[in-house]
């Protein structure tokens, strides 16, 4: 707090007596407006954080860290739970939650700010798969290698989107993978190709003129379409970077034009659609496929609210690639990881290894259908309660990240737009693909 | 300023039968000489000095909040600075700016900003010009009318935006729901999936929450135009049309003015609507220049190149307010 000297001064010395009243009604002015300047200025000052990482406070001290953390619903009240049972464990430490945006690209802008303003919390931080690099390249997360976590215990393609330059920086905390559910009344064998995706949906509209679709899939220009694109079969591995355009990606992003503007298979809508029309579109049972996360199989299992359409007649597999490789559904799910500037990281860490505790992940995958990301937590108990997290495996086998870059972000951007119009029917794929390719390679260039 | 009360402290020891008025106005009187003069002007002197003392606190904070973000900006265009990139800002000269022309987006969003100002202003002036006509006249239940009409204008910009973005769903918004209903063309159109429809249906929802707004402020001028000149008129036989473009058009200038300057300096930085119903899509032809600058700081966390735009945003703010001033002092003098 700054000191101003002209709330200090005696008010009136200076003039003669007869001013005097008039003085101290001057200098009360002064004081008045200064007062609250000084306080305008102070709010303004407060807000700049320490240099680097304070004094650490031991994890048996008494304190309170902060779990920056995206929940509404199922999600929000299992990450409560998780909070009350580790508060229990650990009488000494106190977590606050500090609720992030559901949509993940205002989420990351908002933590954005925080690190760029320096602050010291919050301390631990749920993080999109692909943020860690991001956050780790400017020094904004701690590193987590001096705590020695076991790698081997989560799934690989998750724990590698942590990885930065040799240093551990995040935590799988669940994961998640994009495949293509089906339906088992409706569509006799799994598909195992893409041709026959399209020709079982052509089938399957003609013969039933209640469905509106035969694929959905989110097609609106956010982070949806690059996964879209990538659990159709993109190839956007870092080695791919330096030159999208090559035949397979034409052959996705053809694939996507063509369900929509050739075989109308899927709606011209689909260009607007997130994961939530495609959720409705799959529940209300108007499409035999659909390409969506796996919270949707707990939605359409489950029997409160019930979608009859659906229940039980859920299937789930990779979508196959239509180039023939190996299948890759698009790698999602949230990480874990620490603030560089916390000053409560042993108590940070000890909260970290509750979350993802066998029991924790499976209490938060019964409560909430967030599929574990540590693979000893796939048990009998887990099968018992939610059966369907045996068929999820497969999907999750072929789960696939999203390039770990520093700059995923900004490729992430050039790729939806160059998805958002193919799907418009504005660019031609090889076109989009060739417009969008020198960006991408500049961009990841940058990335060193 | 001089209050009363201090101008009679100040004479009062020295000549106290005389009037406080005269040292009130501050002008030195023929009998004001001598050297209670020299007294006055300091006194006007410390006056003036006080005056400053006065508003310094608010121009410290007006300094702190608009002044230093601005030139702190303007500083920032010449650096080379990617806030998570991990090196630290060097300075880049005019990289930034020269990085607007060659940057295949800036033009097409410029040309789309231009083309969506003039459109949704003209729009919004001529629907709101015809409400606040409406809304002059006296009918009953007018002041309910004039509350409702209002409405729009409260609901946040961005709610509204998502709102509408709903209603212009195909399959769940009631837009081709009435359409298909009354056997309209468009029925089947996926409104957000192609250019001109998704900047038909971003003018919609822009024109449904500003028009009010146009409205209220031409209501206002409107109620300041004296009865008696319509009377004159109506004695000299001048018909509606004739009265509405010879007396209420010309005597609305001001009022027109005031809400075209706002109307189309918050239609060139139009950002929230574009960013909720399309995120500058489909592809790039909905983006807008506000929405390129949000990108260039949020998503490429780039605040050299989005402070460039910023400057480039403020200077050319700068130039249609510059022009509606001119336009309104030549008019003013006629």
């Amino acid at each position: 707090m700054m000191k101003w000297p002209g709330t200090a001064r005696p008010a009136g010395r200076s003039g003669s007596h007869s001013v005097v009243s008039a003085h101290r009604n001057r200098a009360l002015a002064v004081a008045l407006s200064l007062t609250t300047a000084g306080a305008l200025a102070a709010a303004g000052c407060s807000s700049s954080g320490s240099a680097s990482a304070g004094k650490q406070v031991p994890a048996s001290a008494k304190q309170t860290i902060v779990f920056a953390t995206q929940g509404l619903g199922a999600e929000g009240t299992a990450t409560q739970a998780a909070v009350k049972a580790f508060e229990k464990a650990h009488p000494n430490i106190k977590v606050s939650i500090l609720t992030l945006s559901p949509t993940a690209d205002v989420a990351y802008q908002q933590l954005t700010q925080r690190f760029t303003a320096g602050s010291s919390t919050p301390d631990v931080i749920t993080s999109d798969v692909i943020w860690p690099s991001t956050f780790a390249r400017p020094g904004w997360l701690a590193n987590l290698t001096k705590f020695h976590p076991d790698t081997s215990a989560f799934f690989p393609g998750q724990m590698a989107t942590g990885q930065y330059k040799g240093g551990i920086y995040a935590i799988p905390w669940f994961i998640n993978a994009e495949g293509l559910y089906y339906r088992t009344d409706l569509i006799k064998t799994p598909p195992t190709t893409a041709a026959q995706v399209f020709r079982d949906a052509i089938a399957a509209m003609k013969a039933d003129p209640k469905l509106k679709e035969g694929l959905a899939f989110e097609g609106d220009k956010y982070e949806g379409a690059v996964t879209a694109f990538q659990s159709f079969g993109g190839q956007i591995q870092p080695a791919n970077l330096n030159n999208i355009n090559n035949p397979s990606n034409v052959a996705v992003l053809t694939m996507m034009y063509d369900a929509v503007h050739k075989y109308h298979i899927a709606p011209t809508a689909v260009s607007t659609w997130e994961e939530s029309q495609v959720q409705s579109a799959w529940l209300s049972g108007q499409t035999p496929f659909a390409l969506n996360w796996p919270y949707i199989f707990a939605l359409s299992q489950g029997s409160n609210p019930s979608y009859p359409a659906v229940k039980n007649h859920t299937g789930w597999v990779p979508f196959p690639n239509p180039t023939g490789g190996k299948p890759q559904a698009s790698l999602g799910g949230d990480d874990l990881v620490m603030n560089a500037k916390s000053t409560h990281q042993a108590a940070a860490w000890q909260f970290i290894q509750y979350l993802t505790s066998d029991q924790a992940q499976i209490a938060r995958a019964i409560a909430a259908g967030d599929p574990p990301a540590v693979k000893s937590a796939y048990t009998t108990q887990l099968y018992a309660a939610a059966p369907y997290f045996k068929q999820e495996q497969a999907v999750f086998s072929a789960a696939t990240p999203r390039p770990v870059t520093p700059v995923y972000t900004q490729i992430s951007s050039q790729l939806q737009t160059m998805i958002s119009s193919v799907l418009s029917g504005q660019a031609t794929p090889s076109a989009a693909l060739s417009a969008t390719a020198p960006t991408v390679k500049q961009l990841q260039q940058t990335a060193g | 300023m001089t209050s009363p009360q201090e101008s009679a402290a100040t004479a009062g020891p020295v000549t106290p039968a005389r009037p406080a008025a005269a040292s009130a106005i501050g002008r030195p009187t023929p009998d004001d000489r001598g050297p209670r003069d020299r007294r006055h002007y300091s006194l006007l002197a410390r006056d003036r000095r006080f005056g400053y003392l006065l508003v310094a606190p608010a121009t410290l904070v007006l300094l702190a909040i608009t002044a230093y973000p601005l030139i702190y900006n303007i500083w920032n265009s010449f650096q080379r600075d990617v806030i998570n990139s991990g090196i630290p800002p060097t300075f880049a000269g005019g990289e930034n700016y020269k990085r607007i022309f060659t940057d295949n987006q800036f033009v097409p969003a410029l040309a789309h900003t231009a083309g969506f100002t003039v459109v949704s202003v003209a729009v919004e002036t001529v629907v709101g010009l015809a409400l606040a006509l409406a809304l002059n006249r006296k009918f009953r239940g007018r002041g309910l009318v004039r509350a409702a009409i209002f409405i729009p204008w409260a609901v946040p910009t961005v709610v509204s935006a998502q709102l509408w973005k709903t209603m212009f769903d195909p399959q769940t918004g009631w837009v081709n729901y009435v359409l298909t209903s009354l056997h309209l063309p468009l029925a089947n159109t996926t409104w957000l999936a192609e250019k001109w429809t998704a900047w038909g249906a971003i003018l919609v929802a822009d024109a449904w929450r500003n028009t009010p707004f146009m409205a209220i402020v031409l209501l206002a001028g409107l109620q300041v135009i004296p009865n008696d000149i319509y009377e004159a008129a109506r004695i000299d036989g001048a018909n509606a049309w004739r009265t509405f473009l010879r007396l209420t058009l010309p005597l609305l200038r001001p009022a027109l003015m005031v809400a075209l300057i706002f109307r189309t300096l918050s239609s060139f930085l139009i950002f929230d609507v574009v960013y909720a119903m399309t995120g500058g899509g489909p592809g790039t032809s909905t983006s807008v220049l506000s929405y390129l600058n949000w990108q260039a700081f949020f998503v490429y966390a780039d605040y050299g190149y989005g402070g460039a735009i910023s400057v480039a945003l403020v200077v050319i703010a700068l130039v249609i307010a510059a022009a509606y001033v001119r336009v309104f002092r030549s008019e003013q003098v006629l």
